[in-house]
């Protein structure tokens, strides 16, 4: 595949691009999932293709093509330019220098999620559907996924590299309904579950058929618990939901490519400038953020990106201050700082973009019991329900499946329909402890979209619980 | 035969088992990204995809795969065969559906089909060459895409489609308006229009004042109606959110809910949406009356919804191979316009309130409830006196959509086609067509930054 790489940059550069790079991407995806007990889905997906990014005359081009014939990689190779020369820039594109790298990747798999039988697949969520039953709980669903992904990628600067990744993950979900009232309660996470860098391991250290009767015995209990109320307060964030927090708040608004502009019609941009770098107070002292692509069993672990930049730890923000940009080549070059290192496609069809690596809260001290045993009245929220932030990623509003008010240093009643609203750098400053390392947890998403045509990234963030003061809750229509 | 159905027809021969069907996507697309009037992220796409569905003894299995010589098809028939095996019988499988007259619809136009790389960069500079002083951000695209499907039950179904979207956001620090223009016909997408339109809008929002949070009377242009429309059809009106009482119109089909101004089709025959001939199971589509006269009339069905719901039958809402895990989808919602000749009417007649032109980020927030929450964008401003009054910052706003359709006190009386593709996966075009609206119910939550970048 190498070679094929190898000829589609050879006829870019034979175009006259001043850079060329190709990837040919095979993938296998598979999703299964049961609800109410019956199979929901097989699905089996293979896409196989090469994609040719070029730049002709400062002006980016690429197209894309499922082809894997010399032929093929050649003509993907010449529209690319043809697109770059139709479309020529006002100005040069540079590319901050970065050492031609050759080598491969592979993550750590103990059992290869595909030598799982489909049937025992199965047989996994339906018993982990069978531990969610419950009166109220109409309706219970699991699912699982595999992934292999081969990556081969050959640049015009002489890097090569060959990477492999394997993800697999699961969840499940209740959704109970009595009255009017439809509430859901979700393991590992909210909205597909959690997936990782692994064998089928990872998902059988999961538990799902053992945390389901916690599942649906919530989802069931929400409908009788009391509506949260509004104000402001004291709040206490589980690992995932400080997962999300950090992914909207913090992944989002330091991509470079946000900064300069390039998303503006869609995703939007940030309230970040270039030259906040250093100096912009994100959060209080005990903020700390890391991009980090090597975490074992992250999504967002490689061994170079999709520029070939070898990957990297690097820290975006320390004790508040803001210290990075997720960036690529480009916006590294146009940013004077940086070496990028976060360029990341969705398969073969889609260009590169500036996408989050795994992106952590460092841990802080003492455990969740000791964050909630120093408020006197807060509530405790826990579990990703809904999600929404602006453009420039200030003012955000989330909403949790489960909370619970916290009176007295302790958990009190359960509480439905939570929701909490606050500005980035407001809501970080008011931070006044991170849960220790013990409490720190990992979990991987598969659905993080941007660009157009829209790209699926799949990342991973660590946290532990964190403690807010003087956050407003329960957002009502 | 197109080749698309051939393709199907090679695909369904590779294929064995008690029931076959073969469902072909292709994609010949460009994209014309720009950011600060440059294009940045210039895209061309070819693929083309078959999924084979098996049926066995009563169990299904799926897979797909975009190697289509006879190796390619022949592997993914046996790991469709092969999830089939492994699987346990599904009694509520209604089994494919059978062969059907498919209505004949609009949605496919030669000139268009035939614009290359060149066309799309010349026609996103002509949106960019359109922009003056302000910067331009946003995208011209064009694509052919066909979706064929080939059963053993006797389907034989194909549809050609073309579809160009031009989107513009005119920004500078502290500025930003956006429009935009979709179709199927290049012809009837003029690039120039959007631009000028994005500005105009760009240059009233400049010097932005704060809102105090409360419920506001309100304007919405078509952009953010067909957004918003969008994402309370697909949680409302899906026959699976029905049945598993998530919908807000779950116990309330029949009653008068919503002002009866109010009346939503889902409409893929209409020519002036994106039209479609059938779903991606060969259901026929057709109009489904979803809310008439403030009425709540129905939903969208696929075959397996349907089978459950019992005394139900597929719409033709089968969804896209990616999306088939959520159940049927409504892909043509379309809102009755009223008696407003203009915007400017809706300004006059809402009086004091806010005018809204974009939206961002929308969340459901209680589904059962039609709660959403988002934020405003591109042209936010204060209604004073039945004039649009100062730019305002951007608006968080947690709305109970019921309630704000609970009182329209006037509708546009044109309507626009608002894309709702992000492009995502394989292309399938498809958006709302919606009229501005006037309410007199618009929950503003919080504050967010100024317009522009």
């Amino acid at each position: 595949m190498q070679e094929l790489c190898q000829r589609a940059v050879d006829a870019a550069v034979g175009a006259g691009a001043s850079y060329a790079d190709a990837r040919v991407v095979t993938r296998r995806a598979q999703w299964i999932a049961t609800r109410n007990g019956q199979v929901d889905g097989i699905e089996d997906q293979e896409s196989a293709g090469v994609g040719v990014r070029v730049l002709v005359g400062g002006a980016w081009g690429f197209a894309c093509d499922r082809r894997m014939t010399d032929e093929g990689a050649r003509d993907t190779a010449l529209r690319a330019c043809a697109f770059a020369r139709a479309a020529p820039g006002g100005h040069d594109r540079m590319l901050v220098p970065v050492e031609p790298s050759r080598g491969g990747y592979a993550p750590k798999v103990e059992q290869d999620p595909f030598s799982v039988s489909v049937a025992d697949k199965i047989d996994l969520c339906l018993r982990a559907e069978a531990g969610m039953r419950h009166e109220d709980v109409h309706v219970t669903a699991a699912a699982v996924r595999a992934l292999r992904e081969h990556r081969f990628f050959v640049s015009s600067e002489g890097a090569a590299m060959e990477q492999e990744l394997v993800e697999c993950g699961g969840g499940i979900d209740a959704m109970a309904a009595r009255d009017g009232v439809s509430q859901i309660r979700s393991y590992p996470s909210a909205h597909g579950g959690s997936s990782a860098q692994a064998g089928w391991e990872y998902v059988e250290r999961l538990g799902l058929d053992r945390e389901a009767p916690r599942v649906g015995e919530q989802a069931a209990a929400l409908l009788r618990a009391e509506r949260c109320p509004a104000g402001t307060t004291t709040v206490v964030i589980d690992a995932e939901q400080m997962q999300l927090q950090v992914h909207e708040s913090v992944g989002h608004p330091t991509e470079l490519d946000r900064v300069y502009g390039s998303e503006a019609a869609y995703a939007g941009t940030s309230f970040l400038k270039p030259g906040d770098l250093g100096s912009l107070r994100y959060g209080s002292e005990h903020m700390n953020i890391t991009a980090d692509p090597t975490t074992e069993g992250g999504l967002g672990t490689f061994g170079f990106d999709d520029e070939g930049v070898p990957a990297e730890r690097e820290p975006i923000v320390e004790q508040g201050i803001l210290r990075g940009f997720l960036s690529s080549r480009e916006s590294a070059a146009q940013l004077g700082a940086g070496r990028g290192g976060s360029m990341r496609a969705d398969g073969w069809t889609r260009m590169p973009l500036v996408r989050m690596t795994n992106l952590h809260l460092e841990p802080g001290q003492g455990t969740l019991e000791d964050l909630i045993a120093a408020v006197d009245e807060g509530v405790y929220l826990e579990t990703n329900k809904s999600w929404s932030i602006d453009d420039k990623r200030l003012n955000f509003q989330f909403g949790t499946q489960i909370a619970w008010e916290i009176k007295g240093g302790e958990l009190g009643r359960m509480l439905r329909d939570a929701t909490y609203t606050g500005v980035t750098p407001l809501f970080w400053g008011s931070m006044d402890a991170v849960a220790g390392a013990d409490e720190w947890r990992m979990q991987g998403l598969t659905n993080c979209g941007k660009g157009q045509p829209g790209q699926h990234a799949h990342v991973s963030h660590g946290a532990s619980p964190a403690r807010f003061r003087n956050v407003q809750i329960g957002v009502g229509a | 035969m197109s080749k698309a159905l051939e393709l199907a027809e090679r695909a369904l021969q590779a294929a064995q088992g008690d029931e076959v069907e073969a469902v072909v996507q292709t994609e010949r697309s460009g994209i014309a990204r720009f950011a600060r009037s440059e294009v940045h992220q210039p895209t061309l796409i070819e693929n083309e995809v078959v999924q084979l569905r098996i049926v066995r003894d009563g169990a299904v299995g799926t897979a797909a795969g975009n190697r289509i010589d006879e190796e390619g098809l022949r592997g993914v028939a046996a790991r469709a065969g092969e999830a089939a095996a492994n699987a346990p019988p599904d009694p509520d499988f209604p089994g494919l559906a059978a062969p059907a007259e498919y209505p004949k619809v609009e949605g496919f136009d030669e000139e268009t089909a035939a614009l290359g790389a060149d066309d799309q960069a010349r026609l996103a500079a002509v949106a960019i060459s359109a922009a003056g002083d302000f910067e331009l951000y946003g995208l011209y695209t064009s694509g052919v895409s066909e979706v064929a499907i080939a059963s053993s039950t006797g389907v034989r179904a194909s549809q050609a489609m073309t579809d160009v979207s031009v989107l513009a956001l005119a920004a500078v620090d502290g500025a930003s308006g956006y429009a935009e223009r979709a179709g199927w016909a290049a012809g009837s997408v003029d690039p120039v229009a959007a631009a000028e339109e994005s500005i105009a809008k760009a240059e009233r929002t400049r010097g932005a004042q704060e809102l105090q949070p409360r419920t506001y009377r309100a304007v919405l242009e078509p952009y953010a109606l067909g957004e918003l429309l969008q994402l309370f059809a697909y949680e409302t009106f899906s026959g699976l959110s029905l049945l598993e009482e998530r919908s807000y119109a779950a116990g309330r089909l029949g009653e008068q809910v919503f002002d009866e101004k109010v009346s939503i089709n889902d409409d893929p025959l209409d020519p002036h949406g994106l039209p479609k001939a059938f779903d991606f199971e060969g259901t026929p589509k057709r109009r489904v009356a979803l809310v008439e006269n403030g009425v709540l009339r129905g939903a969208v069905w696929d075959r397996a919804s349907a089978a459950r719901a019992g005394g139900q039958e597929s719409t033709g809402h089968a969804p896209p191979a990616a999306l088939r895990r959520w159940g049927p989808l409504p892909f043509a919602v379309s809102m009755a316009g009223g008696d407003a000749a203009s915007t400017d009417e809706l300004v006059k007649v809402v009086a004091d309130g806010i005018y809204v032109t974009r939206l961002h980020y929308l969340s459901s927030v209680h589904p059962r409830e039609g709660v959403i929450t988002g934020m405003t964008r591109d042209g936010t401003f204060r209604i004073r006196d039945g004039k649009i009054a100062e730019p305002l910052v951007n608006l968080r706003f947690t709305i109970s959509v019921p309630e704000m359709l609970s009182d329209i006190p006037a509708l546009a009386r044109e309507s626009a086609l608002v894309n709702q593709s992000a492009f995502y996966d394989e292309r399938y075009p498809y958006g709302a067509l919606v009229p501005a609206l006037a309410t007199a119910s618009f929950a503003v939550t919080g504050t967010g930054a100024a317009p522009g970048i």
